[in-house]
């Protein structure tokens, strides 16, 4: 693991290297977070609804949700750049609703990485210590230890202008930036999406990496579900100002809180049914009853739902089978398209009008034989497997 | 955790005690800053333009009568036959101005974007001259060429007299349509060009592919595609044409516009309540032909949808070759008539009949003597007044971009006012406000021309650096701000640099039309702010057409000399630079 020096340096007395990181780590807290755009206008938009929750010291935290779902905004009000509505943002045990963004102590990293052209690599770098006025041998020194920490000790030699550099080096350069004066938080604002699939799976490895290196506490934005999956060490997702569910990239696949997470979080096909018993449910349109597994069953005791009245069955692509032939539960539907990616075959099939107007994504871990586009077919719940969620409040 | 649960109210109590809190914890720099530039416009443009509104309703004389109601100033365009007939000509100029240089500058703007032809960056260089040179320097160079003892004119006499037909003189509507329309063709001509070259050739060749012929293509894709441009060509031309003073003061003769009403209600009788009315009149067309243009435009505004462009491919034929090259250098040649005569002029003593008599270096040797004082004020005033709006155009542009206050559509509308503002009607607004009767009195003073030249051209600073920030993605700002910068760091050292060469291009322009600011000026000089322009009107006005002449070229080398150093540095067009909304 790198150690940056200057860390140790400053810690002195501090001997274990992991508890002074932990004692450095700052965590932050939302208490009934409200933001309100245009709250004098005709028509406000509400777009945080009293958020609240807490991140870990040195936690590494994704905010995941839908475009328009609050997430960049949660991230700017944390920045400061957008002041909240209602409620509190607090880092440690400090109050920081009131604190404009440039005493907050924080570093970000842009969509648009919003390098200075008009500046070289080591000032842009530099930036954040002229700022606060640091002697320029230390600035030199951080900002070698820095670069060296991102990977761009080769660049920083030639020092060229960040225009001159390709995507993932100018992510670096941007991560160095708002790394290089010890902020207490790390932001990261969708910092993947302008760069190409292949270089943002090694960017966000490489985030990870100096994220743990560093221990700084970090928010990480992002719409992609892969991705913050992939990087997060727990996640939040967000729908329409709403925190949906909070928890490690296994909690939210295998106990998605309802419908909108489950879908999120991976694929989900989902049949209108109604309950008929404990844990088990019939799907509208045809005589097929499914038997659900208790931890499957996705909403609280407290919203006891009556024989009889809807609900939704979930099942994942990997959840369902198809056949040929008829047998008894089978529901009917057509093959629309076969798509072979290796590892498994995806089936994309359309129930028949009187059960669901939707597609099913089916995976198979084979060919089935003898069954076309445009063919006709039967498709199976796997028994237990399925998820139940109480139907979704359309809105 | 889930949170799933349904809004409580947000708590209102002590949102006031919040709010103050809030506001003594923000940076309050930026507030103070803002405060200086928009205090300026406030007691500078939009104050004076209110008093002009309310003198527009008095009595005629120059008394700031708040008491009284008249409408006399405007029923005199009911009774006064030269009124009227200043009104009309100034309708008749401008709208022909406006119709002829759409008639040539389009052609000429198609020709050079897409017909293969030689020297075409020394075309679009040249094709700019006109409009970066003084008008009236324009207008008195006809008079050599056309005027009762014209050199061209005698010669087309003699050639066109066994036919019966006389060229008319210089003096009256037919010079001032041509003289104009030669000055402001390059609006037209440089905005059409950019147009058609950067027109995406893929919908042209689209358009091809579904079979529709050269003509069809012109008329159904090209044409609506450039309209936007066309539209802003033409205003431009039209709110220079009607606001022109230089022209149809040196060549309208016994035809009166309305800027030369003004002028003569001022100059004449003192008559600041007239003038306003005239003033107010002028407005109302010019903001009427603005609306109408806006109209037309919205309507065909369009976005680029396709992300690839391919270059645009030329007509190579021979017939078409000749053509645009033939029709290009005749505009180019008559249009630079007026510099040409200008250089030989200023050599010489006189030019009455077909050449020019009696060489001589008196011209510019005379300048020291008789012009040292104009040309310190020419400079002093315009280097001042460019740095000023530089400082005042790129605050006010930072405010309404960047902070995007309550009224930015309101204060965008105000700073751009004098872009449309014929220059006499911002003397007439100016004095107004600060003169006779009136609190502060600035008549006669520098303080007054520095102040009407930064109310007439801090919308070019305004404009240049206002695009250059909406394009500057803000995150760029807040990195700073992010980074621990308060707003006057980020300000200084981030926004600043990175809009700076908005900043010089806008200066530059703003400069290079106060060097020969003649319109404005006119209304405000006294003895001790003469400027040159003002010195080669008199000159004219004497008949010293040589030293006229001397001073004109000296401003020309000047202007041109920093318009080529800009063209050097930064490579763009000037013509779009004027370009407004």
């Amino acid at each position: 693991m790198f150690i940056p020096a200057w860390v140790v340096t400053q810690a002195g007395i501090v001997k274990n290297l992991q508890e002074y990181l932990l004692i450095m780590s700052l965590n932050l807290t939302y208490k009934h977070v409200n933001k309100i755009f245009g709250e004098q206008s005709k028509n406000p938009v509400h777009a945080l609804k009293d958020v609240s929750f807490a991140i870990e010291p040195g936690e590494l935290f994704c905010l995941l949700g839908p475009s328009g779902c609050g997430k960049t905004t949660l991230l700017r009000s944390t920045a400061g750049l957008e002041s909240i509505t209602d409620g509190q943002i607090l880092y440690g045990d400090k109050d920081m609703t009131l604190i404009p963004p440039f005493r907050r102590n924080i570093g970000m990293v842009f969509q648009s990485f919003a390098l200075y052209p008009h500046m070289n690599i080591f000032e842009n770098v530099a930036y954040g210590l002229r700022v606060r006025k640091t002697a320029d041998d230390i600035v030199r020194k951080k900002v070698t230890e820095v670069m060296e920490l991102v990977g761009l000790t080769e660049e920083l030699k030639r020092n060229p202008s960040p225009t001159g550099l390709s995507g993932g080096q100018q992510q670096r350069v941007a991560i160095a930036r708002a790394l290089v004066y010890d902020p207490d938080i790390l932001l990261l604002d969708e910092p993947l999406a302008n760069l190409d699939a292949k270089l943002r799976r090694y960017m966000r490895a490489e985030i990870r990496r100096i994220q743990k290196a560093t221990n700084i506490t970090t928010i990480f934005v992002t719409h992609d579900q892969e991705e913050a999956m992939a990087i997060g060490d727990r996640l939040a997702v967000l729908r329409k100002g709403v925190v949906e569910q909070i928890g490690s990239s296994n909690e939210l696949y295998t106990r998605p809180n309802n419908a909108f997470v489950s879908n999120f979080i991976g694929k989900m096909n989902f049949f209108n049914a109604r309950l008929t018993g404990q844990g088990k449910a019939t799907i509208e349109g045809t005589r097929t009853t499914i038997t659900i597994r208790s931890e499957n069953i996705r909403f609280s005791s407290s919203k006891t739902v009556a024989n009889g009245e809807p609900v939704l069955i979930g099942a994942r692509p990997e959840q369902l089978e198809i056949c040929r032939e008829q047998f008894d539960g089978g529901i009917r539907g057509t093959v629309q398209i076969i798509q072979h990616l290796g590892q498994f075959v995806r089936y994309e099939v359309v129930l028949d009008a009187s059960i669901s107007d939707a597609s099913m994504e089916i995976d198979m871990p084979y060919m089935v034989e003898g069954v076309f586009e445009r063919d006709s077919v039967y498709v199976k719940v796997k028994e237990g497997l399925p998820f139940l969620f109480l139907p979704e409040v359309r809105n | 955790m889930n949170t799933n649960t349904s809004t409580p109210p947000v708590n209102r109590k002590g949102s006031d005690e919040k709010s103050l809190k809030k506001f003594l914890q923000k940076d309050l720099t930026p507030y103070l800053v803002f405060a200086i530039p928009l205090a300026f416009m406030a007691i500078f443009l939009v104050y004076p333009m209110v008093v002009t509104m309310l003198r527009a309703f008095m009595p005629s004389g120059n008394k700031l009568l708040l008491g009284s109601f008249s409408l006399q100033g405007f029923t005199k365009f009911f009774e006064s036959a030269m009124y009227q007939k200043a009104l009309l000509n100034s309708f008749i100029v401008s709208l022909a101005v406006t119709f002829f240089c759409v008639l040539i500058g389009v052609p000429m703007g198609y020709f050079v974007a897409r017909v293969k032809m030689p020297c075409k960056n020394l075309m679009l260089s040249l094709g700019i001259l006109p409009i970066i040179m003084p008008s009236f320097v324009g207008a008195f160079t006809w008079v050599i060429l056309l005027g009762r003892q014209g050199v061209v004119r005698h010669f087309l006499n003699f050639v066109l007299s066994p036919l019966g037909i006389e060229v008319p003189t210089i003096y009256g509507m037919f010079g001032m349509i041509l003289c104009m329309t030669l000055t402001y063709y390059p609006f037209v001509f440089q905005l059409s060009y950019g147009a058609f070259a950067s027109a995406n050739s893929l919908l042209e060749e689209a358009g091809m592919l579904m079979g529709a012929g050269r003509w069809h293509i012109f008329r159904t894709i090209t044409f609506p595609l450039i309209l936007p441009s066309l539209g802003a060509g033409a205003l431009l031309v039209f709110v220079r044409a009607i606001g022109n003073f230089g022209i149809p003061a040196i060549i309208g003769g016994d035809k009166y516009v309305l800027p030369t009403l003004i002028y003569f209600r001022v100059n004449g009788f003192w008559d600041l309540n007239g003038a306003a009315s005239i003033a107010v009149v002028n407005v109302l067309i010019t903001a009427f032909v603005l609306y109408l243009q806006k109209r037309v435009i919205n309507r065909h505004e369009y976005e680029t949808i396709s992300a690839t462009h391919s270059e645009i491919k030329l007509h190579e034929g021979k017939p078409i070759r000749i053509i645009a090259a033939v029709y290009c250098i005749i505009i180019l040649v008559v249009s630079l008539l007026p510099q040409i005569t200008i250089i030989v002029m200023s050599f010489f003593e006189k030019w009455v009949g077909l050449f020019p008599e009696g060489f001589t270096f008196r011209n510019y040797l005379r300048i020291p003597n008789y012009s040292s004082k104009e040309l310190f004020n020419t400079f002093y005033l315009s280097v001042l007044a460019t740095a000023l709006a530089a400082v005042l155009g790129s605050l006010i542009a930072y405010i309404t971009e960047r902070k995007k206050p309550k009224g930015a559509a309101l204060l965008d509308l105000s700073i751009m006012a004098p872009f449309i503002l014929p220059g006499t009607v911002v003397s007439v607004a100016l004095l107004s406000a600060f003169s006779g009767n009136s609190l502060i009195k600035l008549t006669g003073t520098y303080t007054i021309i520095v102040i009407s030249y930064m109310v007439r051209r801090t919308p070019y600073v305004y404009r240049s650096v206002a695009a250059s920030l909406s394009q500057l993605n803000p995150s760029l700002e807040e990195a700073s701000t992010i980074a621990g910068a308060n707003w006057f760091y980020t300000f200084r050292r981030v926004s600043v640099p990175l809009i700076m060469p908005a900043i010089i291009s806008g200066s530059i322009l703003t400069l290079t039309t106060l060097l020969q600011e003649l319109s404005t000026t006119i209304l405000l000089y006294s003895s001790r702010t003469r400027t040159v322009p003002i010195q080669i009107y008199g000159a004219v006005a004497d008949g010293k057409l040589g030293e006229a002449s001397a001073l004109s070229v000296i401003l020309l080398v000047v202007v041109f000399g920093i318009v080529y150093l800009m063209n050097r540095k930064q490579g763009k067009s000037i013509a779009s630079s004027f370009k407004m909304g």
